[in-house]
């Protein structure tokens, strides 16, 4: 067709815009569809950001803070983040594992502010207020005053002025917190995924070491993105490429029964050949005939958990990840800052009795994921162009039907959204949405 | 006492070379700036000073190097993007008459094409070990260090 039959100026389509009148602020209704839809707006709005940070990030859900390894000994801290909030996770003198949040009672300034450290006691060094590695008070500077004069009220009591304390709870060395009461236990709370963890943190750890991603994104694009099994072998075309195409093999999604959680395998040598698939990737931009890697060694794997599984991407509500990618086994921590930043903080880990061989291979297929890792570092170029793509978000909304329109957790292919519509269904309820 | 004096010139436009190739997006260049068995690494300053070992790249030869490069040209997706290295305080460590450790500062400037925003992208120190041969200087070794935990987005384009 001769580009002049097309009329110059296209009429836009109509879009479901609100109309609201000028200067009237924009309604935020969830669109009728329900869970199969995500309005652009719940990635771009201020108030709703804020409203997650106490629904979701302070409600009642464990949010993952680290490895019990990264704090072995008593004294140990390490500061991270639940949702925006700093807090620090401590190893007490009784061996106890403490998350309390980073600001003092007494003023507000932060109190730990090296990323690791070692402390016989938590320090503020606004005023020399003084917490034990459990967060409760032990010392005021001053508190008598000085010469009769000044000081503390006589009513104030030490134990009524402590760092906020979260609930902790482990499971294989992963440290969870939550900041509500209504949380349920750890393991009843991650349901049938707690599998998958235990599936791979069967042992001691020992951590290899940090990357963090600053992405310019809102943090629920990243979160969708390990939900995503739809996308994996479609936008990440390194295997595709280099002839090393597998959505042929047998691979599954396992939910929990609520639906929050999720983990993804895929079983390495079970490729099995089949139309379907032959007509599919002959489509996709991977399909790239004849390159070849000039060295695959770092692609090397051996079944080590002794159940074929090569890969296993498992995400539990809001904020954790936790992969294998052959050897290379990592979580990843979603950390949100501002409505248009998110921290994604890699720690990468072994085994406590990995020999110098098997760290090694660990640390080369760090080469594969990760800011500069050849698989998969599209995911955070993608989340970056979807906020772009969202504009300012007044219209729009993401469609999430693939394999269905419903919640089921029945079945087992990865070509389904419904670990999506799991997220955006408890999204919704816990905001109120 | 070594006099490493005669031989700045050559290791500076060797690291120069590296990073001329970048900028100019001949970035396949720089495998053939490493000897075969070279090793090219990229790491945060923050995993070093914990004695932690992982890196975010880490090519243990010329070969994987070129790999990557190829990744980078026809499987990876990404936002248009150009480094610009501003180098400085190219320093000869130690070294005999042929192979030398040397030092030096980077500041690469990121520019992304669509949208033209301009960040600074790393900062840090590199740690070379380059030999001169009668072909000409290579690297032997290289590791990036630098200075923020973090990554901007995504380090798809080596230093």
């Amino acid at each position: 067709m001769c580009p002049l039959d097309h009329p110059l100026n296209t009429p836009p389509k109509p879009q479901t815009a609100p109309t609201s009148a000028p200067g009237a602020s924009l309604a935020r209704a969830w669109p009728k569809e329900g869970f199969t839809r995500a309005p652009y707006w719940v990635y771009l709005d201020s108030q709703t950001y804020a409203n997650e940070q106490t629904h979701i990030f302070r409600g009642a859900h464990w949010h993952y803070v680290g490895l019990e390894v990264e704090v072995p000994n008593p004294g140990d801290y390490k500061t991270t983040y639940i949702g925006e909030q700093s807090v620090v996770l401590t190893r007490a003198d009784d061996h106890s594992l403490n998350v309390v949040v980073n600001r003092c009672a007494h003023r507000g300034n932060m109190v730990c502010r090296e990323p690791f450290g070692k402390a016989k006691k938590l320090y503020c060094v606004y005023h020399a207020w003084s917490f034990t590695l459990k967060g409760d008070l032990s010392h005021a500077a001053f508190s008598q005053g000085l010469r009769g004069e000044g000081g503390l009220p006589k009513d104030f009591a030490l134990g009524d002025h402590g760092l906020q304390k979260c609930r902790v709870a482990t499971l294989c060395g992963l440290v969870f917190a939550t900041f509500s009461d209504k949380t349920p236990p750890l393991e009843e709370w991650l349901g049938e995924v707690a599998v998958g963890i235990k599936r791979v943190l069967n042992r001691p750890l020992k951590v290899l070491g940090y990357d963090t991603q600053r992405i310019h994104a809102n943090w629920k694009t990243y979160h969708e993105n390990p939900r995503d099994s739809y996308h994996a072998n479609i936008l990440h075309t390194f295997y595709g490429t280099f002839g090393l195409s597998r959505m042929s093999q047998e691979s599954g999604m396992v939910l929990d029964q609520a639906g929050r959680h999720v983990y993804f395998y895929t079983k390495a040598g079970t490729e099995k050949k089949s139309a379907d698939y032959e007509a599919t990737t002959s489509q996709l931009r991977s399909h790239n005939d004849g390159l070849k890697l000039e060295d695959s060694s770092i692609l090397g794997w051996k079944d080590e958990f002794g159940d074929g599984v090569s890969v296993q991407i498992l995400s539990t509500y809001p904020g954790f990840v936790l992969h294998q990618i052959a050897h290379s086994l990592a979580t990843r921590q979603i950390c949100p800052k501002g409505v248009g930043q998110t921290d994604l903080v890699w720690t990468y880990f072994g085994f406590a009795d990995d020999d110098e061989a098997m760290t090694q291979k660990r640390l080369v297929q760090t080469n594969l994921a990760g800011s500069a890792g050849m698989v998969s570092v599209e995911d955070a170029a993608v989340c970056e162009m979807m906020q772009h793509a969202m504009a300012d978000a007044q219209v729009g909304e993401s469609f999430i039907e693939m394999g269905g329109k419903d919640l089921d957790i029945q079945g087992s292919s990865k070509l389904s959204e419904r670990a999506i519509r799991n997220f955006w269904h408890h999204y919704k309820e816990d905001m109120g949405l | 006492m070594i006099d490493f004096e005669p031989h700045y010139r050559r290791v500076e436009q060797l690291i120069y070379a590296w990073a001329r190739a970048i900028d100019e997006d001949r970035v396949e260049h720089i495998a053939e700036l490493l000897f075969d068995d070279g090793r090219y690494t990229v790491k945060s300053r923050f995993n070093h000073d914990r004695g932690l070992p992982l890196a975010v790249i880490d090519a243990q030869s010329a070969a994987q190097l070129r790999d990557r490069i190829l990744s980078m040209r026809k499987a990876n997706v990404y936002q248009p993007q150009h480094y610009r290295h501003m180098l400085s305080g190219v320093h000869i460590a130690s070294g005999d008459d042929n192979t030398f450790e040397v030092t030096h500062n980077f500041l690469i400037v990121r520019t992304m094409d669509l949208s033209g925003d301009m960040k600074i992208f790393a900062t840090g120190q590199c740690h070379d070990l380059i030999v001169l041969t009668p072909e000409g200087a290579k690297f032997k070794e290289r590791l990036f260090l630098f200075d923020s935990r973090v990554v901007e987005t995504l380090m798809v384009i080596p230093l």
